[in-house]
């Protein structure tokens, strides 16, 4: 319960925060930290334009992503309090249920029968497909680790090990980190700001989005953001007391804000072509991980 | 009991010899009308197998096969109740589907009575438990299926696609033959029994891997798969919506007939189960999502789902190795409810892919497009469809997996370093095949439904009528039967376990935790569904009264967006062909632009991809067993007086080794 408002008030900052570290860094005075909310409101307050080629497909995707994307997020847990929902196994139907979000974000994208928004719906497809084992190999250790299987159980156990365990934690926020970006499609993977589309992959699937539409993607985008950032806090925080950790939480995810401006301040985008390799090199950091766990457990060697 | 016995083979047969002389306008009510029936009364034996009351019966069949078993128990009941309901669903929609053929009363004859046995021969290799008894049974349901897959007789491609099925089973049925022989010269009897006797007394992998050859034909199991893409888009849609949706399932039925009487050797059994199912299912989604014959693409999806299943199977092996009752009841457990969730759900694809077909005329989906328009219904049936196979929630397939996810996950706790990669690398497999499922499935709804049509079609599609729409949401209301109460589908193939294995008991508490469990992601499947319907009304509620202009889509300025310029399915698709570009060969056909070419006229550019087993073994090999035998040609030369030489030198070659004592 506690964590669904925390990832609510982190996601209302995210957006905001990357973008004043970007104009930081580039010598701006930039937008305010809410601007990306006043957008985001504005923009429910709007009309909408549609294009003739589209059909109801194109209409319930949206409200389906963003409803995927809270039912997600109805799922992480904060520390010793779990998530709204919690079972064995919850990860998998967290990884799945991103997925039919992403079904149908795909499949709007392809209903516009437009030249370019199939271009990123198979750039998304194709990316958040290899970012899968990685995700999988990486909760698949921690489970192993821990002998668990909810995430709020998983990450209860998990700061109980030796300090090894933490520096799993820190290879482990890496990959989720990754995964972030992957999902929200940031730097290095997809560049939010450009101005081509033929080099974009999620704004380009929403090019004919508008109005309330478009409305619920953008608040999906910052939700997301907050929900793996929550899951990179969880990582940490164990069982330590709500007067440590809900602090931990705001500095984390403002951490990882930070972190997402900089590296889009200072990295260009990696090649199409060379995108999905790298996405896959993040499985054989997860199987690090794995590795690692199989040597705290004194399985291997 | 006996006399429903009597009449499951009564039924089809007076219904095989009515069909023909009932008026062509009435002969598929009849089939389907018999199918019910026959369906009724093997559902009515399967019932009450399932709930403990065990039918099981010998008849006495003449010298050579002796006493025959018939024996209905939990297993072959589960699937019974899904041949049953899949032939039903199938013979109803077809009956509309044939609609669109010219009406040939002796055509249509033959199709349904050989639909009848079809059904017949299916339930039947379910219930016979004699090796001969049962191989006879398998060949009628192959050779019935074979025919109805040359429908389209006139047509060379469905003749070919109807002959490699035809080898193919046949190679299957001298596997298994030679393992039921194998099994007599050591126990002398065919009883099934005697394969748990066999077990006991010799090493288990031979056979085993003998038996799993032979149904792995049937299954699909990479590399045993070639006929699964050439027949299933030859066949009629309701014919390949029952054969992928059940008739590769009897292969499974198979296999896990004989693990029932596997006695050692588990883990290795399971880990080249698993091995082979990982690599099945990766080289399934892989090949359907560059396809673009859309019943290819369903074929080829089908080989994924058998190796999800197999990788069920392979858990559940390794379970029963490591003595692991939650390994055993989850992989099996996913593997039984995938096998059900599977028939439904692919049925329903090509129901609604057969659908598309009949209005369009095309299996190409590159020339379609935006029929989400003209076919609305059909076009939510095959999303529908398309979200479930995904194993994506609120729909059932994502029950079985989860399930099998599970049971990997359960087995990372059993200890050895070998079992844990093992697990972490099928774990990494299975969630790469979910990914790859989504790609697949977006590229082929959302360019067969979605966007602008992509040519002129030969006349303008319109919805199906209700009869095949019908049968199609009954498909629908079970899946999301499954979907939201799976805690009691997963009491039924639990009791189907424990009656297999009696060992291997799982704690009580455990398997309420885990029908709890299932309970929960159902109940958390219907939230999805609340929440969604919640952010809708909400929506729809705050635009209610908001201007909404339309326009044409954006086109980077440019304002007049045609057709043709739109994403297809194969530039879609294209990144993942290239990645995997060592398992997907694509084969391109087009002439080189030559320099003194100033003016270029019409060029033409095919490019297609070819399934790496076939092109790389079976047609090379193919090819020298073809040259091999060229060279005993001059034998079969036409002229009668050669073969009566042929006769005359037999006899005196026999007369000679008799007279010698060389042959007794």
């Amino acid at each position: 319960m506690l964590s669904f408002f925390l990832i609510l008030l982190s996601a209302f900052f995210f957006t905001g925060v990357i973008n004043v570290t970007k104009s930081i860094y580039t010598g701006r005075k930039g937008p305010g930290i809410l601007q990306p909310v006043y957008d985001t409101i504005r923009l429910f307050k709007k009309g909408s334009v549609y294009s003739t080629t589209t059909s109801f497909i194109f209409q319930i995707a949206p409200t389906i992503y963003f409803s995927t994307v809270v039912m997600a997020m109805l799922m992480v847990p904060f520390g010793q309090s779990k998530g709204l929902i919690s079972f064995n196994g919850d990860f998998i139907f967290f990884a799945y249920v991103l997925a039919l979000g992403k079904f149908f974000s795909i499949i709007s994208a392809m209903d516009t029968g437009s030249s370019f928004e199939g271009m990123g719906a198979s750039r998304e497809a194709l990316y958040s497909m290899f970012a899968e084992p990685a995700f999988f190999i990486l909760l698949g250790s921690m489970a192993l680790l821990t002998g668990q299987t909810s995430f709020q159980e998983i990450f209860a156990t998990l700061h109980l090990g030796s300090p090894i365990s933490y520096a799993l934690a820190v290879l482990a926020s890496f990959v989720l980190g990754m995964i972030m970006m992957i999902e929200n499609s940031r730097m290095p993977i997809d560049d939010p700001k450009t101005h081509l589309e033929l080099t974009m992959v999620h704004e380009v699937m929403i090019l004919d989005n508008s109005g309330f539409d478009l409305g619920l993607i953008q608040s999906a985008g910052m939700l997301k953001f907050s929900i793996y950032g929550a899951l990179i806090v969880n990582l940490f925080i164990g069982m330590f007391p709500y007067g440590y950790t809900i602090p931990m939480f705001f500095a984390i995810q403002f951490g990882a804000a930070v972190v997402t401006g900089t590296i889009e301040s200072f990295m260009a985008r990696f090649r199409m072509s060379h995108n999905a390799q790298f996405i896959f090199a993040l499985t054989s950091v997860s199987l690090l991980i794995f590795f690692g766990v199989l040597m705290l457990l004194g399985k291997f060697i | 009991m006996t006399e429903l016995i009597v009449l499951s083979w009564l039924l089809p047969l007076f219904a095989v010899g009515l069909i023909p002389f009932v008026p062509s306008k009435y002969k598929p009510y009849t089939a389907a009308v018999f199918i019910l029936l026959g369906s009724l009364v093997s559902g009515w034996l399967a019932v009450s197998a399932l709930c403990g009351d065990v039918t099981n019966t010998t008849f006495y069949a003449g010298s050579f096969l002796g006493n025959v078993a018939v024996r209905i128990d939990a297993l072959s009941a589960w699937f019974i109740l899904i041949i049953n309901f899949t032939a039903i669903a199938g013979a109803f929609y077809g009956t509309g589907y044939l609609k669109a053929y010219p009406d040939d009363a002796a055509k249509i004859s033959w199709h349904w009575s050989l639909y009848v046995l079809f059904h017949f021969s299916m339930v039947w290799v379910c219930m016979l438990q004699n090796g001969f008894a049962f191989l006879i049974a398998w060949e009628v349901m192959s050779l019935s299926s074979m025919m109805l897959v040359i429908f389209d007789h006139h047509k060379i491609q469905t003749l070919r696609a109807g002959l490699n099925y035809l080898v193919q089973m046949h190679i299957s049925v001298v596997l298994l033959t030679v393992g039921f022989i194998w099994v007599y010269s050591q126990t002398g009897s065919l009883d099934f029994a005697a394969i748990g006797t066999f077990f006991r007394g010799n090493p288990n992998t031979g056979l085993f891997m003998l038996f799993f050859a032979g149904f792995g034909f049937k299954a699909g199991f990479v590399p045993l798969h070639s006929w699964l893409p050439h027949a299933h888009p030859a066949a009629p849609s309701h014919i390949s919506g029952v054969m992928s949706g059940v008739i590769v399932k009897l292969g499974i039925y198979g296999i896990i007939r004989m693990i029932s009487y596997l006695h050692a050797d588990f883990i290795v059994l399971g880990e080249i189960v698993i091995s082979l199912s990982v690599l099945t299912g990766i080289y399934g989604i892989l090949n359907a999502s560059v396809h673009r014959d859309f019943k290819k693409m369903l074929a080829y999806c089908t080989i994924e789902n058998i190796g999800i299943i197999g990788i069920g199977i392979g858990v559940g092996l390794i379970g029963m190795g490591t003595g692991s009752p939650l390994m055993y009841f989850l992989g099996f457990g996913g593997a039984l409810l995938h096998v059900l969730n599977h028939s439904l759900f692919k049925s329903l694809l090509f129901f609604s892919a057969g659908s598309v077909y009949q209005q369009t005329h095309t299996r190409d989906m590159e020339k379609l497009g935006g029929l989400i328009k003209s076919m609305p219904k059909t076009a939510v049936i095959f999303l529908v469809g398309a979200i479930a196979i995904g194993g994506i929630p609120p729909f059932n397939g994502f029950v079985s997996e989860f399930l099998i996810y599970c049971g990997l996950i359960a087995g990372m706790q059993t200890g050895s370093i070998y079992l844990l990669l093992l697990m972490i690398m099928v774990l990494a497999g299975l969630s790469v095949i979910g990914g790859l499922s989504v790609l697949a499935f977006t590229k082929t709804f959302g360019t067969v439904f979605l966007g602008q049509p992509r040519s002129v079609l030969p006349h303008q599609p319109h919805e199906v009528a209700p009869l095949m729409l019908v049968p199609q949401y009954i498909i629908i209301a079970l899946m999301l039967t499954i979907a939201v109460v799976p805690q009691f589908f997963l009491h039924l193939v639990n009791d189907v376990l424990s009656g297999l294995s009696p060992v291997l008991a799982l704690d009580p508490q455990v398997a309420t935790g885990y029908s709890n469990t299932a309970a929960g992601v159902g109940m958390f499947s219907l939230l999805l569904i609340a929440l969604t319907g919640m952010v809708w009304f909400i929506r729809s509620r705050v635009v209610k009264n908001r201007v909404s202009a339309f326009g044409n889509t954006w086109g980077c300025g440019y304002g007049n967006p045609d057709r043709v310029m739109q994403y297809t399915g194969k530039s879609f698709s294209k990144p993942v062909g290239k990645t995997f570009y060592f398992l997907l060969f694509e084969k391109k056909v087009y002439k080189e632009l030559k320099p003194e070419e100033i003016f270029p006229g019409q060029k033409r550019y095919d490019s297609h991809y070819l399934d790496f087993f076939e092109f790389n073994f079976i047609e090379p090999f193919t090819k020298y067993l073809i040259r091999g035998a060229g060279y005993f040609r001059f034998i079969q030369n036409g002229r009668t007086q050669s073969y009566v030489m042929y006769g005359i030198l037999f006899i005196l070659v026999m007369f000679l080794l008799t007279m010698f004592n060389i042959i007794p």
